[in-house]
């Protein structure tokens, strides 16, 4: 089984867990939302701070709710032991690494669709101007964010509860896609947001390389 | 298979003190022992999930610390924990395990039957007592056919039939020239057992002559 094969099989065994147990819905959206309203009361009535804002707030309400969605992905694999059976199954540990991130990016992409959405409507938002660079701005952050949080979310599940450990591990790191995935936004809106793209595809291969190097040595005892 | 000085030390606490073992091609053996014998310890140290912290072995003729990835593709470990997925029903959980063996899951079906629960194979496991998640686990060794079969404590709370399916898996395994290593306080795992071995504290009893 090739490696592509063997990250689709456990990306579709994840992606199967949270759509069975409903996380995205009953969990990621209201707390992405309640984040919205919060910083959007924090901020006040004026709508032109809320626009310049928006970009922002969409980031890191979609920051806040990847940790929430890490956290999960790697709950199913503790509660009885089942990441010991993917530790000894003969499947590459890259593939397990971009199995797990693929599912993740997959669950958070659906995520920002409804986020925009409610940023649009909330905060005014415009993705009038590049709609297809905003997107490549999601995508490209979304990617960055799994393969943090996948890396992550290994070495918390194997510490046993240390899910406090989680955001203080990941947020850091993830603070760059959150500029340059905030520029690119508010430059899509505004013009051209090539180079901030550039920024998250050279994040994306640090981290999705670094996540498929390393992941091995955290998964073994 | 034989194991030389296998020593497991968690933190400052030893697990695992200079085991000496040896384990013939067909041989059934049971390790008994009280909670905290280090039976479980062992039956992963074997099962390559947890390293050695000193000390050297072969399994399946393979080394313990460099071939790693020879041992499990033929090694099936049965745990008291089952590796389950409860959002999963039990057959999506066997197809998974075959299909990450590199299986195609044509023995999902028969598995489950042997086990006593094809009626609720499309059923998720989180709604399974204890007993018929083992059983599910017990299943999908059955579906495997490993050459080296390692089961710990498998007669916890199963049944009669359960406890037949186990019976069942040790004489296909060893009908096909296989091992099995059972880690039990229960002395029903003797009587299909060639050999009965003794753990206390982590150190391997010698052998009655």
């Amino acid at each position: 089984m090739t490696t592509i094969r063997q990250a689709a099989l456990v990306a579709g065994k994840d992606l199967r867990i949270q759509f069975r147990t409903r996380f995205g819905a009953a969990a990621l959206l209201p707390f992405a939302a309640t984040l919205l309203i919060a910083f959007g009361l924090s901020l006040g009535p004026g709508r032109a701070l809320l626009r310049e804002a928006a970009p922002g707030l969409l980031w890191l309400a979609v920051l806040f709710a990847s940790v929430l969605s890490f956290g999960q992905a790697y709950g199913s694999e503790v509660e009885d032991g089942a990441l010991e059976g993917l530790v000894l199954a003969p499947l590459e540990r890259a593939a397990i690494f971009l199995g797990k991130a693929a599912a993740v990016a997959a669950e958070l992409l659906l995520l920002e669709a409804v986020v925009i959405a409610l940023v649009v409507a909330l905060f005014g938002l415009s993705i009038g101007a590049r709609p297809l660079d905003l997107a490549a701005a999601l995508v490209l952050g979304t990617v960055g964010l799994a393969a943090v949080g996948s890396l992550f979310g290994l070495v918390v599940a194997a510490a046993r509860r240390g899910e406090a450990l989680l955001p203080l591990l990941v947020l850091p790191l993830a603070v760059p896609i959150l500029v340059a995935g905030t520029r690119a936004t508010a430059a899509a809106a505004s013009g051209g947001a090539g180079s901030w793209l550039g920024l998250l595809l050279a994040f994306d291969a640090a981290f999705v390389a670094a996540g498929m190097l390393v992941f091995g040595f955290l998964l073994e005892d | 298979m034989w194991l030389s000085g296998v020593t497991r030390v968690f933190g400052a606490v030893p697990a695992l003190v200079r085991i000496d073992l040896e384990v013939l091609p067909g041989e059934v053996v049971l390790v008994r022992g009280p909670n905290g014998a280090g039976k479980t310890t062992l039956l992963r140290v074997i099962a390559t999930a947890l390293s050695p912290t000193y000390g050297r072995g072969r399994v399946l003729g393979f080394d313990l610390l460099r071939d790693r990835a020879e041992i499990r593709r033929r090694t099936e470990l049965v745990g008291h924990r089952t590796r389950l997925y409860d959002a999963l029903t039990a057959r999506e959980n066997l197809a998974f395990a075959a299909a990450a063996w590199g299986a195609d899951g044509a023995g999902v079906g028969d598995a489950l039957r042997r086990v006593g629960l094809a009626e609720l194979g499309d059923e998720r496991v989180g709604g399974f007592s204890q007993g018929m998640r083992q059983r599910v686990a017990l299943a999908r060794a059955l579906a495997r056919d490993p050459e080296l079969l390692l089961l710990d404590e498998p007669y916890a709370g199963l049944d009669e039939r359960a406890r037949r399916a186990v019976a069942e898996l040790v004489g296909r395994v060893r009908d096909r020239g296989g091992t099995t290593i059972v880690a039990s306080h229960d002395p029903s795992g003797a009587t299909m057992a060639d050999r009965v071995l003794h753990m206390d504290a982590g150190r391997l009893l010698p052998e009655a002559p």
